[in-house]
């Protein structure tokens, strides 16, 4: 197993780099933060071109079939720029659900659709309380010959305003499954989340007797879940190490510019040391993700107890980092204006949006405990 | 350098160690073997017990000398005296100095710290005076590992008053074994003694034993802590690879559950959390060593240092949490209580010694995120009018 990127794994990051250097400058990040839709429609389609919405899809449906290693590369990079876009929705988790349900009909339907731009999905899992799926949903699923429909809610789903088809978690009389509904289905209501991260918008979904498809079998759900949430996580723990990262190097050079007392305030250890243990959390985060991208392409024996351990690690360290960049600097940091806020309210999502640290540390202690 | 391959090196001191090896032979005898062989610094000219082999493969002499228990090689990277001189004393001194100490006939310390001078190393106050031929040589030394057995120290000594403190600083292979010299065991906060003090009275030291010019010997000094740096790193991943790397993670699960406490929701998670720390500091050190990105790597390899204080502490602290009362005691009777107290204090060792943590905050700071100096307000004032 190695965490050093090939040349092909280089190129793909440049490119998605320069992507994100023109196209989610701060000026659009705020642009659509303020925007419903979250996300501008030319650039998804830029992003479908480079192969990048069917990156983890298997190239019979459509994708690239790329691991692991090639998603973190990417995912790094739009963490950096806070990228506003459904991308972890449908283009991480979604295919990845699809695959563990193993329907093989949907996935032919779907995945080439969202790898060629045309359909953004994403999957409501989470009911009130929780950003993990249930073990209990309360949302029902009734069967009427090959007919279901679902009544209940979910709430924090990820760009559920523009979904065109959400998956969704409910309970039947005989065990848990994934359900196909699109937009538009009677008896289905969506609404917007206020979040406190406006640049990964999210939606509570309201369902009563609404049509739905069932996909993958009935008693698949939960395992199916875990493993997309697992395979997606891969994604976000690189995105908070690309958001760290960023946040770290805007504190660094503001130290020293900026003056104070006749001297760059990066010269006084006070905020020196601030600088460095940001740092040492971005490095860490970032080789994190890196060894967890590795372990999932390398099928790693321990690949789940890292993960639970990188993801309690990743998301503490994004969170310090953004808050550590306010401190720096100071008076401007405190304004809506400064970036700054932008990341501390990503990290904090980013912190939740899969469960928090401490259940991925409780996961961590449980896994090894069963060694 | 020659272009022998790594496969090549690796069967020749096999074959080697296998014709050679012979619990008959004294230490003595066995280490002129190894140095007239070139195994003693294989990286080195064959005049100094090398073979002239890449620094890589020096490793793997090392490692096939290690597997038979043998001993004698890695000169070239573990002796201070050796390689210091090798590279900046004269013709004279490296053929009087660096062959015996080589071969192990000769021992060295350190002489560097002091008790005023800690951070601040150049700050120094011990005094060399020249006398004729001789330098005559006053102060005192701390941190000295080894003082007792050794035959020469590094040392270094103000030998210029008038000028900034960097600049009037001498490097000097100092004789030990004479009157003057007093040793003193450091009782460290642990218990143990692996320290000591040095008591230098009118001791002296031959000018020939001058390395570098008179008040150049900062200069010195630095390529003599950059060979140290780069012995502790090795240390260190040879320390990791054998056993510390296991006890992190085993212990903490299991002395919890030995102490009945591993259903504690709050020590879990204290658990998982120094565990992450030991961890992502292995996948840190793994990605240093496998990037080709120069900068990359020096980045990682420098914040190691700052990650495994704290890795240290925090596993101790974790360790007291789950022993609770057990912590209030020691001694060989309550060998639990005992190694979490020990740990907890031995934690300093890395925090504080080889540079404290803050201190290398500020070089972290400075030559990585290219952060600016402190001003140095008495940079350009003659050692004698600095305050103190």
């Amino acid at each position: 197993m190695s965490t050093v990127l090939t040349e092909q794994q280089n190129d793909l990051r440049d490119a998605v780099t320069d992507l994100m250097a023109k196209r989610s400058a701060e000026a659009q990040v705020r642009r659509l933060m303020a925007d419903d839709s979250g996300h501008d429609t030319a650039v998804w389609a830029e992003l479908a071109a480079m192969g990048l919405l069917g990156l983890t899809i298997p190239e019979e449906f459509g994708g690239a079939g790329a691991g692991a290693t090639e998603l973190a590369v990417v995912s790094e990079q739009m963490g950096r720029v806070l990228l506003c876009a459904p991308y972890l929705s449908t283009a991480v988790l979604t295919p990845y659900l699809l695959l563990a349900l193993g329907d093989s009909s949907e996935c032919a339907e779907a995945l080439p659709r969202i790898a060629a731009g045309g359909l953004i999905a994403t999957v409501a899992l989470a009911e009130a309380g929780s950003a993990r799926p249930p073990a209990h949903p309360v949302t029902s699923a009734v069967a009427d010959g090959d007919r279901w429909t679902l009544t209940g809610e979910k709430t924090y789903v990820l760009d559920a305003t523009i979904a065109d088809r959400f998956y969704v978690q409910a309970r039947s009389d005989s065990g848990t499954a994934m359900f196909a509904v699109d937009r538009g289905a009677p008896g289905l209501s969506v609404a917007p989340l206020t979040t406190v991260d406006q640049t990964r918008k999210q939606g509570r979904l309201t369902l009563s007797d609404t049509p739905a498809r069932l996909i993958g079998g009935v008693g698949k759900a939960a395992a199916a879940l875990e493993s997309a949430l697992d395979r997606a996580a891969v994604a976000l723990i690189a995105e908070q190490a690309g958001g760290a990262m960023h946040a770290m190097r805007m504190a660094a050079d503001y130290a020293g510019v900026r003056h104070q007392f006749g001297r760059a305030i990066g010269s006084f250890q006070a905020v020196k040391h601030m600088c460095v243990d940001m740092l040492l959390e971005a490095e860490s985060a970032s080789s994190a993700a890196r060894h967890v991208a590795a372990a999932f392409d390398a099928c790693e024996p321990d690949r789940l107890a890292d993960l639970a351990l990188a993801q309690g690690y990743c998301s503490d360290a994004f969170v310090f980092v953004a808050a550590t960049n306010i401190q720096v600097h100071g008076g401007i940091g405190f304004t809506w204006e400064h970036p700054a806020h932008l990341y501390l309210r990503r990290a904090r999502t980013d912190a939740q949006i899969f469960g928090d640290s401490n259940w991925h540390r409780e996961r961590y202690v449980r896994l090894k405990e069963e060694n | 350098m020659t272009d022998v391959t790594d496969d090549g090196v690796r069967a020749e001191v096999r074959n080697w160690l296998a014709g050679n090896v012979d619990p008959a032979v004294g230490r003595a005898e066995w280490s002129r073997r190894v140095f007239d062989a070139g195994w003693s610094a294989p990286s080195w000219e064959p005049e100094w017990g090398g073979r002239g082999l890449s620094s890589a493969q020096s490793r793997i002499v090392a490692a096939e000398f290690a597997d038979v228990g043998a001993y004698g090689t890695g000169a070239d990277r573990a002796d201070m005296l050796a390689c210091t001189v090798r590279d900046l004393g004269t013709e004279e001194q490296k053929h009087r100095l660096i062959p015996p100490s080589v071969r192990g006939e000769t021992r060295w310390c350190l002489l560097y710290s002091e008790p005023g001078a800690g951070s601040d190393l150049a700050g120094l106050r011990t005094r060399a005076d020249r006398d004729g031929d001789d330098w005559i040589v006053n102060g005192q030394k701390v941190w000295t590992s080894f003082a007792k057995t050794a035959d020469y120290g590094l040392l270094v000594a103000r030998t210029g008053w008038d000028v900034p403190k960097h600049k009037g600083i001498s490097f000097f292979i100092f004789p030990m074994r004479q009157p003057g010299v007093e040793i003193r065991p450091i009782h460290q906060i642990t218990g143990e003694s692996e320290f000591n003090e040095v008591f230098i009275t009118d001791a002296r030291v031959p000018h020939a034993n001058l390395v570098g010019e008179p008040g150049g010997g900062w200069t010195v000094l630095q390529l003599a802590l950059a060979y140290e740096r780069r012995l502790m790193g090795d240390l260190a991943r040879t320390a990791k690879s054998t056993r510390d790397l296991k006890p992190d993670a085993d212990s903490l699960i299991g002395m919890a559950r030995a102490a009945g406490v591993l259903g504690d929701a709050h020590v879990r998670q204290e658990i998982a959390r120094a565990e992450s720390l030991a961890t992502v500091n292995r996948w840190n050190t793994q990605r240093a060593k496998t990037t080709t990105d120069r900068t990359e790597a020096a980045t990682l390899m420098a914040l190691g240092k700052i990650a495994m204080s704290r890795i240290l502490h925090e596993t101790a602290r974790v360790q007291t949490e789950i022993v609770g009362p057990e912590s209030m005691l020691t001694g060989s009777d309550n060998p639990v209580g005992d190694a979490v107290t020990f740990r907890t204090l031995n934690a300093y060792f890395t925090s504080i010694g080889g540079g404290t943590d803050q201190i290398q905050r500020n070089i972290v700071g400075e030559r990585i995120l290219g952060l600016p100096k402190e001003p140095e307000p008495y940079r350009e004032t003659a050692f004698r009018d600095l305050p103190h």
